[in-house]
């Protein structure tokens, strides 16, 4: 309120003159958050997220523009100045920027390890539900793919390719200085101010024993000091089905049902319907249009050293098929507060609470109908009425999953999928000065998060179908759990310069963090009726399948750790950083707690040198080295101690061993898991090497890095032979792994603007790949195909008979050495005899690593063009290299292309005598005399390139703004998932290169697909990712 | 003030590091370890869990499958596929092309060792564990009888299979082991069949006399029962001991000859063996139990699907042709009275169907033996009202037992009008040829298997829920049959096996005399009538359909020769080696050995 009336007072003064435009920083984007001042003065206003201000001045006053990392700049005011676009250099070259790193910030000028900076202004180029998809493609390092199509889905993030084969790859997740045990869909990504991504072993020993599949330092925003002003982001889009799923018309489905094995002729209502001309799409039938909005407000202004923000924020996302949809409110708060001279306290919170609908049982049940049913029957009857079952088979007519999903528009809808989570980060921090350069500062963050399910599936009611309970009574199930934590932070601070030339940082910590979880599952049928839903599952009928399902869990971990840190630079030129941390993890067995970790790193900024003072091109060259061990927290809590519990394996309702005498129900115990305590942690060690550029006037600017990791002591789960007597895997830590890369980033500023109003255009791209290879499991073994482990491979090796093709007319009589008929598929024979070369017979002997899903290269590329108040930018994404599983394709994964004549087929095109198709075999009883052959007809090539957003964007003249007294407005149109540039598996019926979820999808596995959380990424059949247009506004006041 | 100060920042440090270190210790609420066993629950618990693990070996797809297909008595039918494998595991069964990575033959194997090791596991636990001697002895006579028949079990499907596990043989073993204690497979079998009598052996002497009346708990009657097969079994082997048929005469006849004490006696009708509701008979010895319709406590997540991960009878199905695509009354009719699944009838998955064995040789008299209408389906209701039928009153088809009556009712000879208003289809259309497709006459229905129909299961497509039958009486006396023929009593033999072909006559609608009339048309009348092949045969008569068919043959040496002589669609593939499965790839995969494929089975 002071701050509003100090602007009102400052408004009457006698300033004839408004003057409007926009800062501009690296790149030629607008700098957010400069401060425009009127010299001498206390006038001032910042620029708002474009770069854009408005300020009022006298004839002869100087203006001042300054802003964090460029050269302040002045320029005097005259009265013929209304519009200004003021260039700002960068301070120290490009390297006065400042970055966040592990516990702190540095300048940018002085890192020396592999960090890099993603800002907000990037972040916001692609309308996102979350951070991990405004972060793919934009990073050279950072492998971002897509394993779900959910609205709130989620996405593998791999810094540097992944070291462990069972634990968690996922980098660690650090907001705002404190490790979060959220996910990043816990994150509004419109609170976020930048993501810094720590690569190397420098940057990350200081997270020791988290530190070795990178960190993600997430920093959200903070007040700045100036009037307090109102910000508003928020749009609007609409979307469709970027790509409906080909499979054939009722034409091809015929054909493909004549030639194949189907014996028992067209049911009445396909005949019907094929005197009519029918072809029903049903694809065409089921999808809607998606829907997205986003609504953020925050308020935040300061003065006196103290900064505040509020803010809020409404996200909604709805799909193509009914009954999914995402919803996310946000709330925070961020104050900063100066108490005295040498005390600095200030507090976060983010709250948010998320809704999403549809995510467990509804998300993507209809597509299989919607694939396989009867283009021959209609939808509707003649009466306008829906056609219950319309199958091409009795079986399905009287299967469970018998009705059409039609049912799921018109239904009001009596289920209940519905996934809540209330999260709660907060953290406090107190600051204080003791002497000079000596500073101690306590950081305290708690979490909750609490998450609940809700399911409930209607009764088929006679004149009712249930579509998701065909034939059955209802059933409701609720689920509950919670996970709280806390982290304490002491950290010593010393930071001085010596002499002028000697810069000394010591940053010494101890800390403790804590989290316990636990949850409670309650499933029961018969509920009264269903209106009851799940909320009081008491209210049952008493019959005989009325049961209820209990489960339950609780696991709780602690770490405690000891970390220090010296940064020595000499003269701004030599650099060095030394880094030591010990943790001890309650997830390890007594006496094995406790690890060290050290790093040291050193850096060289060449260009400062009085020898390279005379090439005026090269205005940045800096050489950085790094050497360092960290680990990962590959095991989980009590997984140490051997288990004996009474789970059958069998999971859903029905997951709790049993047995009964006669009427008598009893519970039976197994022993799960073998007692192991020597258990510890997997170490990588990383050697880095990085130079950073900028040349031409820092016209392009730039880094160059290259790494080799190599990680010992892997926690491998051998899948003991069953014959052990303990089913299950038991983990042993005696895996190594290999990961090399290079990566590369350029930051271009092809035009620079001449005049304000001119021209400019920018490029930003990446590059980089990363070589993963397993170097070493267990002794001498080389092969373990039941864990998907090859040494000298990938992680992601594809173990498999390789498919030729098919076998053709005129190769009956070689077909016919292995069994098979002209029409079936032909794999190579490629080992089994006693020589190791080709038996004629196909055995599993001929099953070798032929591929793996790994991208040869794989980057990002940032066009941005901005002239007078337009600016225009486009995002893309690409993978070459590497083979995806399409498990769509697997016969029997998916049943989307047995071609056995009882359903409609994904429109592939397979072999006849007279189509000689090299792709699917003929329609037959048997594909293949090898039982295990389906999965090859999975596989297909993975590059791609997406053009991933098309941006544009109007900023509004100052004089229009000044009608209505506001300090920018940008409205822009974007359309999102444009186009599929290249990609040949789309080209073989597949609708998106990107995977919709990792492990086997199918309902057979093929066995060769890795689970669990480092599952390989494979193709499903989910809801399909959607096209969205978007309309939306910037809005500051 | 500054001293104020560092005394805070000191204090602060002090008191979080002396505080948090106990923090390192877990304490977990909700995980056991194996001290658990040791208590009286654990301990219960854990022969709890030896019981449950059967429910995965006798009920689900691929163990019905690997028990039944390729036999003589039955071939892959129309839709020989798997949901387990979603491979065409039954056609490679049928056809015997099977290959190792096979899925079906998964069950039995992935379901057994843990078992075993638990069971060794108890056996080493009881002298801690708290419980009344008298308790104790039971429960380690249930053990030990689990323990030998889950062992049983194996080795009539893969030959010799470890007693050590990687702590030493019969030892339970919790050590990472990677090794694959199956080498000298001679002398392995051998310590198979010596483990597995010992075992049996013991609960011969420390079991109840009987189950309890309405439950299937392990008893005296079903020890002997198996310690005869076992050593039946032994006898064909090359562990085979001179005084096995002996030893198996007298354990098999021990149950036989003490009915009383041992609380089993055989039912007046065959039908009634297998009838549902009347599951806790006094004929069957030992049943592996499900409470009907009870998805929970059958640990049944998933009622309608099919094999994979599943406790449920999936064998309720499995035999099932599809008796939904039967036109009626004619087979030129457009109505099909029976097209809505019923919950009696089951889901029709058409994975196995009956080779013409059975009609022709087996059950070649259905008339004068009952046992073809006890094992099979022969008439159905109709389920959908239309074209003159009504929905559970109307019959809409019989699989007629004749030509002879199908061609009279039908009016085909003599010449005349239908007698019947429902479809009479005669053995001479029945559909029996493995994976061929029949859309013309019977579509693709054949006589099924009606041992496993649950009248209260929830769905037709649902999993039966009924207790699975492992031992009846009626198999012991053929047993007991066997062992004497084979130790030079064919008499006794012949003897033994007229007493259920006495009951095989029996009908509720017959009397006495008519009965007797009957026994003297099938009843054996010499001793010389009595071999190998006869016993084969009866045995399909008594056992048709319970899944242990392809064991039976294998480990008599009968199954080639078998299956030449009835199975075409298993003729021209099956060779000796055949009568072993193959060693699942997944376990191969899994040994560490520079040379996994030399622990295969010969031939794979």
């Amino acid at each position: 309120m002071v701050l509003l009336l100090t602007g009102v007072v400052n408004a009457t003064q006698a300033q004839d003159l408004t003057i409007a435009g926009k800062v501009i920083g690296a790149g030629g984007v607008g700098l957010s958050s400069a401060s425009v001042a009127v010299k001498g003065t206390q006038r001032g206003v910042t620029s708002s997220q474009d770069g854009v201000f408005s300020i009022k001045a006298s004839d002869g006053e100087t203006l001042m523009f300054s802003a964090v990392g460029y050269l302040p700049k002045e320029i005097k005011v005259t009265s013929s100045l209304t519009t200004l676009n003021v260039e700002l250099q960068l301070r120290d070259q490009q390297l006065g920027e400042v970055v966040v790193v592990g516990y702190g910030t540095q300048r940018k000028r002085d890192v020396t390890g592999a960090v890099v900076s993603v800002k907000e202004n990037e972040l916001r180029e692609v309308p996102v539900a979350n951070l991990q998809q405004a972060l793919q493609g934009r990073a050279a390092g950072l492998e971002v793919q897509r394993t779900s199509n959910q609205p709130g889905g989620g996405a593998q993030i791999r810094i540097r390719g992944i070291r462990s084969i069972s634990g968690s790859n996922d980098p660690l997740l650090v907001l705002d200085g404190i490790p979060y045990e959220g996910t990043l869909n816990d994150i509004n990504p419109d609170d976020v101010a930048s993501v810094e991504i720590l690569k190397d072993a420098s940057a990350t020993a200081i997270y020791g024993s988290r530190g070795a599949n990178g960190v993600l330092l997430v920093t959200t925003k903070r007040g700045k000091a100036g009037e307090p002003r109102i910000s508003y982001n928020g749009y609007y889009g609409v979307g469709q089905v970027a790509n409906p799923f080909p499979v054939y018309s009722s034409t091809e489905y015929q054909a493909m049902r004549d030639i194949s094995t189907w014996g028992q002729g067209y049911l009445p209502s396909e005949v019907s319907g094929r005197s009519k001309g029918q072809n029903t799409d049903w694809q065409d039938l089921m999808y809607e249009n998606s829907m997205r909005t986003d609504h953020n407000l925050s308020v935040s202004g300061g003065s006196g050293g103290s900064n505040w923000m509020l803010g809020g924020g409404y996200y909604k996302e709805t799909t193509v098929l009914p009954g999914e949809d995402f919803t996310r409110f946000t709330l925070r708060a961020a104050i900063d507060a100066k108490v005295g001279k040498r005390i600095k306290v200030g507090m976060t919170t983010l709250n948010n609470v998320s809704i999403a609908n549809g995510s467990q049982f509804v998300s993507g049940s209809p597509l299989f109908r919607m694939m396989a049913m009867s283009p021959l029957v209609a939808p509707y009857d003649s009466l306008g009425n829906i056609v219950p079952t319309p199958w091409g088979n009795i079986d399905d007519i009287n299967g469970s999953g018998r009705y059409s999903p039609l049912y799921l528009q018109t239904d009001d809808p009596e289920w209940v999928d519905r996934v809540r989570r209330l999260r709660t980060f907060n953290s406090l921090y107190g600051e204080l000065d003791i002497i000079d350069g000596l500073k101690y500062r306590i950081n305290a963050g708690f979490s909750y998060a609490q998450q609940h399910n809700a399911q409930f599936q209607p009764a088929d009611i006679v004149g009712k179908p249930s579509f998701f309970r065909a034939a059955q009574g209802n059933i409701a199930s609720v689920e509950n759990g919670e996970t709280w934590g806390y982290t304490v932070e002491n950290l010593l601070v010393y930071d001085k310069t010596f002499k002028e030339r000697h810069k000394v940082n010591f940053t010494g910590l101890y800390s403790i963090q804590e989290n316990q979880s636990f949850s409670n599952y309650v499933q029961k049928d018969s509920i009264a009726d269903n209106f009851v839903q799940f909320y009081n599952l008491s209210l049952s009928t008493p019959v005989n399948s009325n049961n209820t399902t209990l489960t339950g869990g609780e696991s709780r971990w602690a770490l405690i750790s000891y970390m220090g840190r010296l940064n020595y630079g000499f003269d701004n030129k030599y650099l060095a950083t030394l880094t030591y941390r010990r943790d001890g993890s309650s997830r390890l067995a007594k006496g094995n707690q406790w690890f060290d970790y050290w790093a040291a790193s050193l850096g060289w900024n060449i260009a400062d040198e009085n020898f390279m003072k005379n090439i005026r091109q090269i205005n940045t060259l800096k050489l950085r080295m790094s050497y360092g061990t960290t680990s990962n927290q590959a095991i989980n809590p009590y997984q140490s101690l051997g288990l004996v519990n009474n789970s059958n394996g069998i999971g859903g309702n029905a997951g709790i061993t049993r047995y009964n005498f006669g009427p008598t129900i009893v519970s039976g115990y197994n022993i799960i898991t073998l007692p192991n305590p020597d258990l510890s942690w997997e170490f990588t060690n990383v050697t880095n090497v990085g130079v950073d550029f900028g040349i031409f006037n820092n016209r392009l600017t730039g880094t160059i890095e290259a790494y080799w990791a190599k990680t010992n002591d892997i926690l491998y789960g051998i899948n003991l032979p069953v014959t052990s007597g303990v089913a299950g895997s038991y983990l042993t830590n005696i895996g190594e792994m290999e990961n090399n890369g290079i990566e590369f980033t350029l930051s271009s500023q092809i035009v620079r603007p001449k005049s304000p109003d001119g021209f400019s255009f920018g490029a930003d791209l990446n590059l980089f790949y990363n070589n993963n290879k397993l170097l070493k499991l267990n002794g001498s073994i080389t092969e373990q195909p039941g864990s998907q482990l090859f040494v000298g491979h990938s992680m992601t090796a594809i173990w498999d008979y390789k498919k030729l093709g098919i076998w053709q007319a005129n190769e009956a009589t070689e077909a016919a050495r292995y069994g098979s008929l002209p029409g079936q598929i032909k794999l190579q024979d490629r080992s089994g005899g006693a020589d190791g070369k080709p038996d004629g017979r196909i055995t599993v002997a001929d099953k070798y690593v032929w591929g793996d899903q790994d991208a040869d290269l794989q980057g990002g590329l940032t066009l941005r063009m901005a002239y007078k108040g337009f600016d225009f930018s486009s995002v893309l994404y690409g993978r070459i290299g590497g083979y995806i599983i399409s498990q769509i394709h697997q016969p029997f994964a998916a049943y989307l292309t047995v071609m056995d004549g009882r359903r409609n087929t994904l429109a592939v095109d397979y072999w006849t005598p007279t189509n000689p198709s090299n792709w699917f075999p003929m329609p037959q009883a048997q594909i293949s005399p090898v039982s295990d052959a389906w999965p090859t007809l999975g596989y297909y090539e993975g590059s791609f390139v997406k053009l991933r957003s098309i941006n544009l964007g109007y900023n509004f003249s100052k004089d229009w703004l000044k009608r209505i007294s506001a300090r920018s407005v940008r409205l822009y149109f974007t359309i999102d998932n444009a186009a599929v540039l290249f990609s040949p598996f789309f080209d073989q019926t597949g609708i998106d290169p990107e995977g919709t979820g990792t492990g086997s999808q199918g309902v057979s596995n093929p066995g060769n697909i890795r689970g669990g959380g480092n599952g390989s990424i494979t193709i499903g059949l989910t809801t399909p990712p959607r096209r969205t247009f978007t309309f939306g506004a910037n809005i500051t006041l | 003030m500054r001293k104020i100060h560092y005394l805070l920042l000191l204090t602060t440090i002090i008191v979080l590091a002396v505080a948090c270190t106990k923090k390192l210790e877990e304490e977990p609420y909700t995980v056991f370890s194996v001290d658990y066993y040791k208590t009286p629950g654990g301990f219960e618990n854990g022969v709890n869990a030896l019981y449950s693990g059967f429910r995965f070996i006798f009920g689900p797809e691929g163990a019905v499958g690997l028990g039944t297909v390729g036999t003589d008595e039955f071939t892959y039918a129309e839709q020989p596929r798997n949901g387990a494998g979603g491979t065409q595991d039954f056609l490679a069964m049928g056809r015997y092309t099977l290959d190792p990575a096979v899925g079906s033959i998964l069950t039995p194997w992935n379901r057994s060792f843990n078992s075993i090791n638990l069971a060794n596991g108890l056996i080493e636990f009881e002298p801690e564990v708290n419980l009344p001697p008298s308790a104790k002895t039971t429960y380690l006579g249930e053990i030990r009888f689990m323990r030998a028949f889950y062992y049983l079990n194996l080795i009539q499907f893969f030959g010799a299979v470890p007693l050590d596990l990687g702590s030493g043989d019969l030892k339970f073993n919790q050590q990472p082991f990677q090794g694959f204690n199956r080498k000298d497979t001679v002398a392995l079998l051998k310590s198979n069949y010596d483990a597995i009598i010992q075992d049996l052996d013991f609960a011969t002497k420390n079991l109840p006399d009987r189950r309890p009346a309405g439950a299937f708990r392990l008893s005296k009657a079903v020890a002997y029962h198996m310690l005869a097969k076992a050593y039946i079994h032994r006898a064909y082997s090359f562990a085979r001991q001179p005084d096995d048929f002996t030893k198996a005469y007298a354990a098999a006849t021990e149950v036989i000859n003490n009915q009383a004490k041992y609380g089993t006696a055989l039912q007046t009708f065959y039908a009634d063996v297998h009838r549902p509701r009347n599951d806790y008979n006094s004929e069957i010895l030992w049943s592996i139990e499900r409470i009907p319709g009870n998805l929970i406590a059958n640990e049944i997540s998933n009622p309608s699907g099919i094999g994979g991960n599943t406790k449920g009878v999936d064998a309720a199905n499995d035999f099932c042709g599809d008796y939904t695509a039967v036109r009626a009354p004619l087979n030129s009719s457009t109505t099909v009275p029976v097209s809505t699944r019923t919950v009696l009838y089951g889901r029709p998955i058409r994975r196995f169907c009956p080779t013409p064995y059975i009609i022709n040789n087996a059950f070649a008299d259905r008339v004068n033996d009952s046992r073809y209408e006890g094992t099979f389906r022969t008439v159905y209701i109709a389920s959908t009202t239309g074209g003159g039928f009504t929905a559970s009153v109307d019959t809409a088809f019989v699989m007629a037992l004749s030509n002879r009556i199908a061609d009279s009712l039908n009016g085909v000879q003599p010449a005349g009008p239908r007698l019947k208003p429902y479809r009479v289809i005669a053995p001479r259309e029945f559909y029996f040829s493995g994976g061929s497709i029949d859309p013309a006459v019977t579509r693709n229905m054949y006589p099924s298997i009606s041992k496993y129909e649950d009248p209260d299961k929830i769905e037709a497509n649902n999993q039966g829920t009924r207790p699975f039958v492992v031992a009846k009486l009626s198999e012991t006396y053929l047993l007991a049959a066997e062992a004497a023929l084979n130790s030079g009593n064919a008499t006794a033999a012949m003897d033994l096996i007229n007493v259920l072909k006495r009951r095989a006559v029996n009908r509720p609608e017959l009397s006495e005399s008519q009965r007797v009339a009957r026994y003297d048309l099938i009843k054996l009348t010499s001793s010389s009538q009595v071999t190998l092949d006869f016993i084969l045969d009866e045995r399909t008569r008594e056992l048709c359909g319970e899944c242990s068919r392809w064991p039976d043959l294998a480990v008599r040496g009968k199954l080639v020769d078998r299956v030449k002589l009835y199975n075409t669609d298993g003729a021209p593939n099956v060779k000796d080696f055949h009568g072993r499965r193959p060693i699942p790839q997944s376990q191969l995969n899994n040994t560490v050995d520079p040379n996994p494929a030399q622990y295969q089975n010969p031939g794979y």
